[in-house]
């Protein structure tokens, strides 16, 4: 079931000179996950606040094109709604803190779909064994690691129980051990809970790791769409747009330009060693 | 120690018995007792009581020495305000010179008496902040139905209070490192340079309203009420039950105010003309 579709979507905040979006076309599958790339500025962000109506309700300026959430026109539908179908992570944890600690963020957004307690204490426990936050409720949230900011942050959408996901960088203020941490919480989404998500990230690594299909955004317009694999294989089209694929992908994309690498491009090093593995033994 | 307001609050207290709504009414009504004694022998022994409860409540006590310079310089001003403005009225007693200015009895004791007034008034507030989270002042409020617009109103305001000063440390850190720095310089250049943080930290404020209110959005609030219709379900108020006790104490607290009210206008008890100063310096 088609869960979004967008139609010639264009957007010009109203103290921009051009057009933000310049007629984007996307669609997506339920219980599929959506990687988004793209340079920054490309408007990855402005994309994803047309989807929870944060665009066009909360700025001003021009909109031409549609959004469709499961076929309701984003424009008709009110917001408050649309919220509680589409929930988003924000870049930044701390901006999206609207409470004293972290059991009342999470409780936040599920009182404002106006749930009822024992619901709510379900969700609760569901919630914080998903994204490991149960030892956290009794602290405030602007006093915990990024990492921990991010987990909250991504439990308390997640305690809407959202048709969609969407992360709008999610690991973009993390180190390394942080980003692994959220992606990991984001694999057993997919697995266990098969939710519908989309991300946007910088960490293709990461991303190439989970992601369904990819998305490529550039100056507006959606490049390049396609299953992951397929996606990474168009190497040229990707550095052309200043797109860097994970290392190992970059490393044999460059061996196929040589002519050294036969097939598909890896995504990861298991795949680069099984694709050698097979050469070397033909070759033997 | 739980981080808080007033810097940190016990991890355990025995306070915590007590629902967050007992705590806020022992703050409101006690903070009346002094307006209504003027004596203030009375106003002392209220202010032992309430360090005593500090210390039964395990609060740092190191903790209460930051507040003795404020402590300190209110008396100062309350003493002078009294001594060199208080005026004179022929009832007025002398009791000695400062120079030209001669001191009278009577506005030094309204200065005691005043000071004496504030200074519990004080420990009760910092008993509140030392013993409570901003999370209990927003439960409080909501068990007393106060709308969730308010207290979530008053939980960003409390929480802004943090938020602000650390963008203040981030603009002065930034300004300092590109050579801005008003150490060693004198008051008045501080302050006229003071708008060189304060116009960042607007732009700031300025940006974090703007993600917050985004950020509601995104979570489904909105002024109109809830999505459905349905009455919001205060989960917080689950885990905080008012006990007997919590009924007892409110209601010991009430009954000691309408005492000291009868006491006081009734009787003509606690009075400034009963206090001990009259005793020793007029006798």
């Amino acid at each position: 079931m088609e869960i979004v579709r967008i139609e010639d979507l264009r957007w010009k905040y109203s103290e921009a000179r051009e057009y933000t979006l310049k007629g984007v076309n996307l669609f997506l599958e339920e219980g599929k996950f959506l990687g988004i790339v793209g340079p920054n500025g490309a408007g990855k962000t402005t994309l994803v606040y047309t989807l929870n109506g944060l665009i066009p309700y909360r700025y001003n300026g021009i909109k031409k094109g549609r959004v469709f959430i499961y076929g309701h026109d984003t424009e008709a539908t009110p917001v408050e709604k649309l919220t509680s179908w589409v929930g988003l992570v924000f870049s930044d944890p701390e901006a999206q803190f609207t409470s004293m600690t972290v059991e009342d963020e999470l409780v936040f957004g599920m009182e404002n779909i106006g749930l009822d307690r024992k619901e709510i204490k379900a969700r609760l426990e569901w919630v914080t064994e998903l994204t490991n936050t149960a030892s956290l409720l009794e602290k405030p949230p602007y006093e915990l690691s990024g990492g921990q900011k991010q987990r909250v942050a991504i439990a308390s959408v997640l305690a809407m129980k959202p048709k969609l996901l969407i992360m709008d960088e999610p690991t973009s203020m993390l180190d390394p051990i942080g980003r692994e941490t959220i992606f990991e919480v984001i694999a057993r989404l997919k697995q266990e809970e098969g939710i519908t998500i989309i991300a946007i990230e910088h960490n293709l690594e990461l991303l190439a790791a989970v992601a369904d299909d990819m998305a490529l955004l550039n100056d507006g317009q959606i490049i390049f769409q396609a299953q992951t694999r397929e996606f990474f294989n168009n190497y040229d089209l990707l550095i052309a747009n200043q797109i860097y694929p994970p290392e190992v992908t970059q490393m044999a994309g460059i061996l196929r330009k040589e002519g050294y690498w036969p097939g598909s491009l890896p995504l990861n090093i298991e795949q680069a060693r099984k694709q050698i593995s097979k050469s070397l033994v033909r070759a033997v | 120690m739980k981080k808080t307001l007033l810097g940190y609050i016990p991890e355990e207290s025995p306070v915590y018995q007590l629902h967050p709504l007992t705590r806020v009414m022992f703050l409101l009504i006690v903070s009346i007792y002094p307006m209504l004694v003027a004596a203030p022998e009375w106003n002392l022994a209220l202010t032992v009581l309430i360090l005593g409860l500090l210390v039964y409540a395990k609060v740092r006590m190191n903790t209460i020495k930051n507040y003795i310079p404020i402590m300190g310089s209110m008396g100062f001003i309350i003493l002078i305000s009294y001594t060199i403005f208080g005026g004179y009225e022929p009832s007025y007693i002398p009791i000695g010179h400062l120079g030209s200015l001669t001191l009278y009895f009577q506005p030094i004791r309204w200065a005691i008496v005043t000071y004496m007034r504030l200074i519990p008034m004080i420990f009760v507030v910092i008993f509140f902040f030392s013993t409570s989270r901003e999370r209990d002042l927003i439960v409080a409020l909501r068990t007393l139905r106060v709308p969730f617009a308010m207290t979530y109103l008053v939980g960003m305001g409390l929480r802004s209070v943090g938020m602000v000063m650390e963008d203040f440390q981030i603009v002065r850190e930034a300004e300092k490192a590109r050579g801005f720095d008003t150490r060693g310089k004198s008051l008045f250049y501080k302050l006229r340079k003071f708008i060189m943080y304060i116009v960042p930290l607007f732009g700031l404020a300025l940006r974090r309203s703007e993600e917050f209110s985004n950020a509601l959005t995104a979570r489904a609030y909105t002024f109109r009420g809830l999505l459905n219709q349905q009455k919001r379900a205060d989960y917080v108020l689950s885990h905080y039950h008012l006990s007997f006790v919590d009924y007892i104490f409110i209601f010991t607290l009430i009954l000691a105010l309408i005492t000291l009210v009868i006491l006081r206008y009734h009787y003509g008890l606690m009075g400034v003309e009963s206090t001990v100063i009259n005793k020793l310096v007029l006798q």
